[in-house]
Formats: structure tokens, C-alpha cells, sequence
């Protein structure tokens, strides 16, 4: 295994921000404290044992610090602001480009598809939205209003989360038993909504971490 | 805005893994009193001194210097060297002072009474 491969693998489940940072720094200088001693790269990272063992430790090192209900909030507001700018956006556009006013671009297409197109606009932009708190959250660890408010999504454990434990925490949006969901946000000693518990994942500070 | 504090952790770890965990902690913060080092010195120093009982390694080590740190028990220092990876220095902070003289303090004194219990024959109860 080369350096780059092991330094991977244990950054592999370290969430994205200074503290990721800070461990590939160290753990670069001090596999290479042992290289400069003579030992070969394979030595040196045996001493280091398995990656991810070695990320658990790092992440049980620092204790999580959660997400106030609150900022919470103001996040899932900023998102859904930038996501209804999004959405009314794209169905302006396409209303521009195709509707009935005499400065549409395609006015041919105004009749048959305009409507049809617009319906087909809104529905996929409904789709789009738990779509995008998935990808996001799965890809990033957050979502632009998480980002504005230095918060970001991990495992109970402080690792990153999966693409599936992304997709269930979302599913109360689909269900439309968010309202439910959110309030066990309130009660519970980490501010974990109900789909959170199931998931074990938690929204935690980014810079206290 | 409000934030609380996750003190506990998971709270399925061992007692072993805790209490090695903890001596380790003491360990280091004493090993890092007798003056400034680097990583692969706090190794051999650790090991070295205490024969290879501690049995310390790198993956055990670095973890927790990464927590002394973020505690503000110590502070760090990069030396650039004329080749190679830049070498990160670690020295006690007055924090880490007073928390090394509070745990060598409770390690004797729970040393002490383990030891006089355990040597504590049956007839004297």
C-alpha cells in the first residue's frame, strides 16, 4: 500500500472540514517521521495499523457537538428559499421559452406542450427536492443552508454517512410526516429527529468538532 | 444559539479500553513535561521507559495527541526541514500542566488503593 492509498482510506470516513484537514496534515508528517528513521512506507504505515480503526479513534477522540434546534432551523429555511428561487426560476424559463406571450422564443410549442411542460416542471421539481437534500448531504455532509451555518450531517459515530442512510433520512418529506418528525427534534437529547434515531446520523457543529 | 455538549460518547466501551485510554492520556502529558517533542519521539520515549509495557503505537498515539490538542492541552509547532514532510513539535500548555499534575494525583491515589487492597490477605479483613 502506498502512502496516498492509506492516507485515503483513513480520510475515506472523516467527514470534509479542518479537522480532516488537520489529520492528513499530521498523519503525513508523522508516517514520515519513521520514513526519515530508515523505515520502509509499508513499516511505517504497519505501525499505524488498520485505516479504519485508526479514523474510528480519531473520531472518538473530539466529542460531537450538536446542532441547536434553531440553527437547525434557520438552515432548512435557507434552503428551502434558495430551492423555491431554483424552482421558480426553472419554471419561469420554461414558460419564457415556450408560453403563449408573443416574446416566447418557441411560440409554435405554446399550445401543445406549454402546460403539459410546466406540469412536468413542477412535478419533477418536487422529486428534486428530497433529491437533493440526499445528494447533498450523502455527497458534502451538507446542504447550502448546513454550509451557511457550519453544520453538516454525520453517523452517531462522527463518520461520514451512506447514500442509504441519506435516502431514509429524508423519506419523512416524501411521507409527509415531517411535521412529526421534526418535533422529536425538540425531545431528544441530541436534537435527532425521529428518521435520525432509525439512521443513527446526527447534525453536528463543523467548527467545535 | 444554544449548543450542548455530548459528554458520554457511546457509552459501550470497555473499562479496559477506557482505562488505557486514560493512562495513555497521563502517559503522554507526562512524557511531554520533560520538554518539547515530536510524534516518533513520544514513541520511543514511551516505549523505551516503560520497557514496552505501555504498548503504544503509532495508532493508538496520534489519536490521542490529536485530542490533548484540540483540548488546548498542547500546543503545536511546525519545523520545516531542509527535506522531506515538515516535522510537527508538541509541547504542554499551561492547561496541560494543570491537568497532568490533577491526573498523576488521582492515578496514586487509586494506584495506592488498588495496590493495598490487592495485597491485603484474607485473614486481615
Amino acid at each position: 500500500m502506498t502512502l496516498d492509498e492509506y492516507v485515503h482510506e483513513v480520510l475515506a470516513g472523516i467527514p470534509r472540514g479542518a479537522r480532516r484537514t488537520q489529520i492528513e496534515m499530521d498523519l503525513r508528517a508523522h508516517i514520515g517521521e519513521r520514513v526519515e528513521q530508515g523505515q520502509s512506507i509499508d513499516e511505517a504505515i504497519r505501525q499505524f495499523g488498520d485505516p479504519e480503526r485508526l479514523a474510528e479513534s480519531y473520531l472518538a477522540a473530539v466529542p460531537l457537538v450538536s446542532a441547536s434546534f434553531t440553527r437547525r432551523a434557520v438552515a432548512k429555511l435557507i434552503d428551502f428559499l434558495v430551492l423555491a428561487a431554483a424552482g421558480c426560476t426553472l419554471v419561469i424559463s420554461v414558460w419564457q421559452l415556450t408560453g403563449p406571450s408573443g416574446k416566447a422564443l418557441f411560440p409554435e410549442l405554446a399550445d401543445v406542450v406549454s402546460p403539459a411542460l410546466i406540469a412536468v416542471c413542477v412535478f419533477l421539481f418536487v422529486l428534486m427536492i428530497p433529491g437533493y437534500f440526499v445528494l447533498a448531504e450523502y455527497l458534502t455532509d451538507q446542504t447550502l443552508g448546513k454550509r451557511a451555518l457550519g453544520i453538516h450531517v454525520v453517523r452517531e459515530s462522527g463518520a461520514r454517512i451512506s447514500l442509504g442512510q441519506s435516502f431514509v433520512r429524508q423519506l419523512p418529506l416524501v411521507a409527509e410526516i415531517f411535521i412529526l418528525d421534526v418535533l422529536f427534534a425538540l425531545f431528544t437529547e441530541k436534537n435527532q429527529r425521529a428518521f435520525e434515531l432509525i439512521t443513527k446520523t446526527r447534525v453536528v457543529r463543523v467548527d467545535l468538532a | 444559539m444554544g449548543v450542548d455538549q455530548d459528554q458520554g460518547g457511546e457509552g459501550k466501551r470497555s473499562i479496559e479500553r477506557e482505562l488505557r485510554r486514560g493512562s495513555l492520556e497521563l502517559a503522554v502529558l507526562h512524557v511531554l513535561s520533560w520538554g518539547e517533542a515530536y510524534g516518533y519521539e513520544i514513541v520511543t520515549k514511551l516505549v523505551g521507559k516503560t520497557n514496552g509495557a505501555l504498548e503504544i503505537t503509532d495508532g493508538t498515539l496520534y489519536p490521542i495527541l490529536y485530542r490533548l490538542e484540540a483540548a488546548g492541552l498542547v500546543n503545536v509547532r511546525w519545523e520545516t526541514l531542509k527535506r522531506g514532510v515538515p516535522r510537527k513539535y508538541y509541547q504542554l500548555t499551561k492547561a496541560g500542566r494543570s491537568e497532568l499534575a490533577r491526573l498523576t494525583d488521582e492515578w496514586s491515589t487509586f494506584a495506592e488503593a488498588m495496590t493495598r487492597l490487592l495485597h491485603q490477605q484474607a485473614e486481615d479483613r
